[in-house]
């Protein structure tokens, strides 16, 4: 039972934070790949950092910005009276920021794959620029942001350090697998941290197998063009 | 003159190469025509909207579509223009039909000229709709871009080399649609090209640029003659693309015999039966000029022409004779001296047989 409010939980976080990102990831992807907008190069390296840096920083930052003294969490508490600091959306949003990267670089390496010509020829046809998005980009490059998507999904679910600072380790409410293994890890509850561990496992495995699948997929249809 | 159909003056920058050019071009068949990095598809892409120039401005039919002073920009999907690209940029996730719907749908329906069964019918595309355009051929693919750029039903057309892919007999057979469109349809085309030879077969005028830089805007006919072009053309290997059609295909003796402009040419054979139109190529270069028959020889094709036009142009000249269409001759200087060749007169032309090329890539 332990496990599966383990199990629930952690994917309720994962998933928050990959539908918190998704929008994110593919709009600033086409900013950089296809837009080109200016200063995307910093973009790039904004979206990319907390790849780079340690979970713990992030979540320390995260702390910083959400506490209730922070810009955002004394805003949040002052306008609605709520707190977010050791709740499951603090958990959400610290997976969300660590698993951005991932997300977004992957999308941003099939958007990249998508022929401009292909979108200058659309708008040659009368599409404006959203209409080629939703009828050539994205049709040419979802597989490669489904794959995106779930490399997200999958660092979302593992995410640690930030999570144990900003969102605790607090059992049924912020604890995910990671931070229930390592706690069951320092009891010597070593019974219920290798069942979690197999539950990790598994979850990878699947996600990971989907997502190479859906990668080699789209490098053949970008091979026969 | 009439107003012209593009008129414009683009200055556009990039490290290395500035292109600034103006002009206005007539309706009909323009080419841009120039050497690799002339700026040419940098020109059309300024034109079609692709591009936004730094400086200038574009008309269309006199209305602006493009002014740096105004700081006006019609984006290109607001212009009209047909564009073809020499990749043929067919979306890959859609078969041919769909490529072909996808702009006839996004066209308001009072601006509806042509169908896209019409498209289908000019291209002969009826038995492709439904495949994959990945395993399409080169012609093929272009034939379906063609298709789609005309089912938006243009006002003005924009081909960005779009035989430069092609093999020589499906460059003979894309050519041949053009011309039909153009006389179907009678949709004015700007057509960019480094081919001389191509630009001699579809265009009425043309602008020649080098480096960025206009040399000369007139008629194909004078235009090419201008001493601008000598260093990016090669006038011995400048092909005459003429329509032809097929008289009698006898195997016996390998030979097709065909009708080209008022003359009959023996051509070798061709899969192609009676009746049926083809394009074939004549090399500038591969004709001789006689101004009697000789007794015995081997070419097989002795046609008698009228001399239209005569260019001295270094050591060497180009003569414009006509067999009811235009062909063009190329001779040395010495040549057009020993034969005292005068506009006006007649000339017989000696072609051989193998020396006429029937494109009939069956594609």
């Amino acid at each position: 039972m332990d496990t599966l409010l383990v199990t629930v939980l952690t994917l309720q976080i994962a998933l928050v934070a990959t539908v918190i990102n998704v929008p994110i990831a593919v709009g600033l992807s086409w900013l950089i790949i296809k837009k080109r907008v200016r200063g995307s190069f910093v973009l790039d390296i904004v979206a990319s950092l907390p790849l780079a840096l340690p979970p713990v920083v992030v979540g320390y930052l995260l702390l910083i910005l959400l506490g209730r003294n922070g810009p955002i969490g004394g805003l949040l508490n002052s306008l609605f009276g709520v707190e977010v600091v050791f709740t499951w959306v603090a958990a959400a949003l610290a997976a969300a920021i660590v698993s951005f990267p991932l997300m977004a670089r992957t999308i941003m390496v099939s958007m990249r794959g998508v022929d401009d010509g292909l979108e200058r020829s659309a708008r040659s046809l009368g599409a404006g620029p959203w209409r080629v998005f939703f009828t050539i980009t994205i049709p040419l490059a979802y597989r490669g942001i489904l794959a995106g998507v779930l490399l997200g999904f999958v660092r979302a679910i593992s995410e640690f350090g930030a999570t144990i600072i900003v969102a605790g380790s607090i059992p049924g409410r912020t604890q995910t697998l990671p931070l229930a293994i390592f706690s069951r890890v320092q009891l010597g509850d070593n019974d219920v941290a290798l069942r979690l561990v197999v539950v990790s496992v598994a979850l990878a495995i699947v996600t990971l197998a989907l997502h190479n699948w859906l990668l080699e997929r789209s490098q053949e249809e970008s091979s026969v063009r | 003159m009439t107003t012209p159909i593009v008129d414009f003056h683009v200055v556009k920058r990039y490290p290395g190469f500035t292109l600034d050019c103006q002009a206005s071009f007539e309706s009909g068949v323009t080419a841009i025509f120039g050497a690799s990095g002339s700026g040419k598809s940098t020109l059309l892409d300024c034109i079609a909207g692709i591009l936004q120039p730094d400086k200038g401005h574009v008309s269309f039919q006199g209305q602006r579509l493009y002014s740096s002073t105004d700081k006006e920009h019609v984006p290109p999907d607001k212009r009209r223009f047909g564009y073809v690209f020499q990749d043929s940029a067919l979306f890959p996730h859609m078969d041919v039909k769909s490529n072909i719907e996808y702009g006839y749908r996004l066209t308001p329906e009072s601006l509806r000229k042509i169908s896209t069964e019409e498209v289908i019918s000019l291209f002969q595309l009826s038995n492709l709709l439904s495949r994959s355009v990945r395993n399409l051929s080169g012609g093929e693919k272009q034939r379906v871009a063609l298709a789609r750029a005309l089912a938006t039903s243009p006002d003005l057309l924009l081909l960005d080399e779009p035989l430069a892919s092609l093999d020589g007999s499906f460059r003979g057979a894309i050519i041949r649609y053009l011309k039909s469109v153009h006389s179907t349809f009678g949709t004015p085309m700007i057509y960019v090209s480094h081919s001389a030879s191509e630009v001699m077969a579809l265009a009425d005028h043309m602008l020649v640029l080098r480096e960025g830089r206009p040399v000369t805007y007139d008629k194909v006919s004078s235009a090419l003659v201008h001493p601008g072009l000598s260093e990016i053309t090669d006038y011995a290997t400048l092909e005459n693309f003429l329509e032809a059609e097929v008289i009698s295909n006898d195997g016996s003796g390998g030979l097709t015999e065909l009708k080209v402009g008022e003359a009959k040419l023996i051509a070798p054979a061709t899969h192609r039966s009676p009746g049926e139109n083809v394009m074939v190529s004549i090399t500038a270069g591969d004709v001789i000029l006689a101004d009697e028959i000789p007794s015995r020889m081997s070419a097989r094709n002795t046609i008698r022409s009228t001399i239209r036009e005569i260019h001295a142009l270094d050591y060497r000249a180009l003569i414009y004779v006509d067999i009811g269409v235009q062909v063009i001759v190329e001779i040395t200087q010495a040549s057009l001296t020993d034969l005292g060749l005068k506009v006006g007169e007649d000339i017989y032309l000696i072609i051989k047989t193998n020396s006429v090329v029937i494109l009939d890539a069956a594609d």
